[in-house]
């Protein structure tokens, strides 16, 4: 027996996976580590058991403790470092098999990406390391959702990842779709890198670069990164580097085994510990000074996560607040509506900046979140932002600025603000007229209950809700109050009369008759998302056309003659 | 908790097509998963599952069915019609439906607007027959139905330039890019130049003429189309089809009989193949369908159950 039982739960652990090991030696190998090492018995297990397994001439086998219940989990926070039998459910994203040697003999091993919340956006998502010791290839296509039951935390230099061992069951939940991108030695360019995600190479010239720091979300550090751009003649793309990063912006680099993950919407390089950076020279690459010109964008291309980038705006309106932060401290918060020729958007300045309307700023390191769906500039430094004595553009009258966007580009680009677009209507929702909404969080209430407050006392509004669609391309049109009071030519009261007299289903068929088939002219503001698109019209109207002008058109544009 | 997986599988946009070119389809792709959507792809590579078409209507019936009632009707554009039908499954549709089939049966006729998805029937000889399951359906006035005219004539327009410009690449995706082709038209063309071979599209070019003249006023619209729409051969072939006569619908009855008498195992003979039957001896489809109503009003033929025909017991 042992001394006192002191390492009795681990030798149990030892003799479990290593049954003919001799229960003295292995409690003298605890001692040893604990006296001589001065690693106590806990931390040791691991390495003990792998001793006791290469004595034995054993596979090395992932330890399961005794009676250690499955741990069924929804994201990696919640698992601990000495976590087995692992039940979750992710997404995988890589998966790049190896053959390894060990101990003398080869084995396919592979390791890549998986990501917890698999049912959510990326950017909601905690991304780990994963080995696969059970050559679980065909299960693990990347782009697939699979759930994992025995899995096994693994943890080393502080850095978590999950072992998929010859024991786990891995049940394929959804079926990868195109697979991420191809594990390919040739360096791709900048565009191509954006468009997929996975482990890349690239040959890129360093635009700017930054120190910054990461702040754990556990409150447990801080981690030193560093961020910047990078670009090439097919454009730019920001980069993450959790390495020391000690390259002269200019330089031309050739960088090897990074990753591209996006950022919300905005697809980063990330640059770790794996990843070769190198100078390289090749005089007939893209100058810095025509690079430059890379993160200059219009309020059009803006997309959730941008950073770093350059853009000139006209202020609409601008105003400010203050507010208790947390910490108890008082904040002002500054922001307003900017236009440029290409839309509109908000700009939020936690700095001192007081332009006046018809202002023209010109931002730099300007960064992009969403505020409502919509994309919002936010500068952080009054240095960001100078007042342009020379406007760049004749003074946009902000009342007239509609940006006319046809409704395949919409559907195929951003979300956006001060557009205008056309469509016919193929679909009036049975849900259009009067709802009754949560008084606490303005959903709709279903049967006078909200899915997040429950039942309650509802307020009346009116809405309507189409579809519109251009033969190629189709989004949700969705008008508010205001927007179908004016769309219908009757106020709310009248709405609801005529329900009250014709009933719902009446109502919605002569609206039926009113809109289907119809093409309508829309300004409002876009909302693009993997849902599809969604239009938010402040004003809705038929469109002014008479088909003989338009057949006089279509027959010039395509040269029929009658 | 772990939820089931959202689908995310965006709404198919609403192909504007004429009923030629619909009708003529006998290609089909079906989606492999639950969710995915099935198409008919045309001729000239239209990829079909949801429509909007427009027309005046031209019949209306409603049948009772183990379920409840359906209902199907037909809506005629210049090259022909378009078959619908509102399933049992669909009673929030029912009473529009009656209601204008109500003024359809009092002799009314007006032009109506359609969405529609695409659905289909094969025949035991192989040939394929395209309708359409009703999504939303409005009466609409005139001038929306010249507009839908002129959008649908240049939708078609637009394919037949795709199709013509696809002659010249390899059939695949980068090649018809290369040569102009639009990016939501590949797919189709790829499929239907795989299917059809070589199809000369210029027989679509008849509707959208006559569509175009009736946007621009050329064509009255007051005189509705002409009944007996031509038939594919005569579209493709205007001049041939003119030393031709049309077959009488009288022929057509006897035909029916005939069909009937011949090939009536005791189970009856199916619409379609009366139809096909029909097609096949120079009928246009719309006047087979009409010729078969008329054979079941005049008693000549009994129909003891949908869609299957019988001869009436001496």
């Amino acid at each position: 027996m042992t001394e006192d039982g002191r390492y009795e739960t681990q030798v149990k652990i030892v003799k479990q996976e290593c049954p003919d090991a001799d229960e003295v030696d292995i409690v003298r190998e605890f001692r040893r580590y604990e006296e001589e090492f001065l690693i106590p018995p806990e931390d040791a297990l691991r390495s003990v058991v792998r001793k006791f397994q290469a004595a034995a001439g054993m596979e090395q086998t992932q330890i399961s403790a005794p009676s250690r219940a499955e741990k069924k989990v929804d994201r990696f926070s919640e698992l601990k470092a000495d976590d087995r039998n692992v039940t979750i459910e992710v997404a995988v994203i890589t998966y790049t098999p190896r053959v390894q040697m060990v101990r003398g003999e080869e084995r396919q091993v592979a390791f890549g990406w998986i990501e917890d919340n698999p049912w959510e956006g990326s950017d909601n998502r905690e991304r780990w390391d994963f080995k696969d010791w059970g050559e679980q290839a065909e299960n693990l296509a990347p782009g697939s959702v699979v759930r994992l039951e025995g899995a096994s935390v693994n943890e080393w230099n502080d850095k978590r990842s999950l072992n998929i061992n010859r024991t786990t069951r891995v049940t394929v939940l959804r079926e990868g779709g195109t697979p991420a991108m191809q594990v390919s030695s040739d360096p791709v360019d900048i565009a191509t890198a954006s468009a997929n995600e996975g482990y890349v190479n690239l040959v890129a010239r360093l635009i700017s670069a930054k120190p910054d720091v990461i702040v754990k979300r556990d409150g447990s550090g801080e981690i030193d990164v560093v961020r910047g751009r990078l670009g090439d003649s097919s454009g730019s793309i920001g980069f993450l580097s959790w390495v020391p990063l000690e390259h002269e912006p200019g330089t031309l680099l050739k960088i090897d085994g990074a990753s591209v993950r996006k950022f919300r919407e905005t697809p980063e390089i990330n640059i770790g510990d794996r990843t070769n950076v190198e100078v390289y020279h090749d005089t007939a690459f893209v100058s810095m000074d025509d690079l430059s010109q890379a993160n200059k964008v219009a309020i059009s291309d803006l997309r959730n996560g941008m950073r770093d980038i350059e853009v000139t705006v006209q202020v609409e309106s601008w105003m400010q607040r203050s507010f208790s932060a947390d910490d108890g401290t008082e904040r002002v918060v500054r922001s307003g509506d900017v236009i440029d020729p290409s839309g509109r958007c908000r700009l939020t300045a936690w700095c001192e900046v007081d332009p006046k309307p018809g202002d023209f700023l010109h931002l730099t390191g300007a960064r992009v979140q969403f505020w409502q769906g919509s994309p919002d500039l936010v500068v952080d430094e009054a240095e960001q932002v100078s007042n342009l004595s020379e406007a760049p553009w004749e003074s946009i009258d902000p009342e007239q600025h509609w940006v006319e966007v046809d409704l395949t580009s919409m559907v195929s680009g951003g979300s956006r603000r001060g557009i205008r677009t056309s469509g016919t209507v193929v679909a009036v929702r049975p849900d259009s007229g009067i709802v009754e909404r949560c008084p606490e969080c303005r959903r709709v209430l279903r049967d006078g209950s909200c899915s997040e407050h429950g039942p309650q006392r509802g307020e009346e509004d009116l809405r309507l809700r189409f579809v519109i669609d251009d033969g190629v391309s189709n989004a949700s049109l969705l008008m508010s109050k205001d927007a179908s009071e004016a769309f219908l030519g009757m106020n709310q009261e009248a709405v609801k009369e005529e329900i009250a007299k014709e009933g719902r289903d009446g109502f919605v068929a002569s609206l039926r008759k009113r809109v289907l088939a119809q093409r309508l002219s829309i300004k409002g503001r876009s909302i693009v998302d993997d849902q599809g698109a969604m239009l938010l019209a402040d004003e809705a109207e038929q469109a002014q056309t008479t088909a003989s002008e338009a057949a006089n058109d279509v027959m010039q544009r395509w040269g029929v003659v009658l | 908790m772990i939820q089931e997986p959202a689908r995310r599988i965006a709404r198919q946009s609403a192909i504007r097509l004429f009923a030629q070119e619909y009708r003529e389809a006998s290609m089909t792709e079906e989606g492999s998963g639950e969710y995915d959507p099935s198409f008919v792809i045309t001729k000239i590579g239209a990829k079909i599952n949801r429509v909007l078409v427009c027309g005046v209507i031209d019949r209306m019936e409603r049948r009772e069915g183990d379920s409840g009632p359906n209902y199907s009707g037909h809506i005629r554009d210049p090259t022909g019609s378009h078959m619908f039908s509102v399933a049992s499954f669909q009673p929030e549709m029912h009473p529009d439906f009656e209601e204008l089939m109500a003024r359809f049966e009092s002799g009314d006729r007006f032009l109506m607007a359609l969405v529609g998805k695409a659905r289909w029937f094969e025949t035991e000889d192989g040939g394929m027959f395209t309708s359409l399951r009703a999504e939303e359906f409005t009466e609409i006035d005139r001038e929306c139905y010249t507009n839908w005219l002129v959008e649908t004539a240049e939708a078609t327009l637009r394919r037949i330039d795709a199709h013509s410009a696809s002659l010249e690449a390899d059939l695949n995706p980068a090649s018809l890019e290369a040569a102009g082709v639009p990016e939501d038209l590949i797919d189709g063309i790829v499929l239907a130049r795989g299917h059809y071979g070589d199809f000369d599209p210029e027989g679509y070019r008849v509707g959208i003429l006559q569509a175009l003249s009736m946007a621009t006023g050329r064509t009255s619209l007051d005189e509705p189309p002409q009944p007996a729409a031509p038939t594919l051969e005569e579209a493709a072939q205007p001049e041939a089809a003119a030393d031709k006569p049309a077959p009488e619908p009288g022929d057509a009855v006897d035909m029916i009989i005939e069909t009937v008498r011949s090939r009536d195992a005791g189970e009856g003979v199916e619409y379609n193949d009366l139809v096909t039957a029909l097609v096949h001896a120079g009928h246009s489809r719309e006047s087979a369908e009409d010729a078969i109503d008329q054979a079941r009003d005049q008693g000549e033929v009994m129909e003891p159950r949908f869609g299957f025909f019988q001869l009436v017991p001496e």
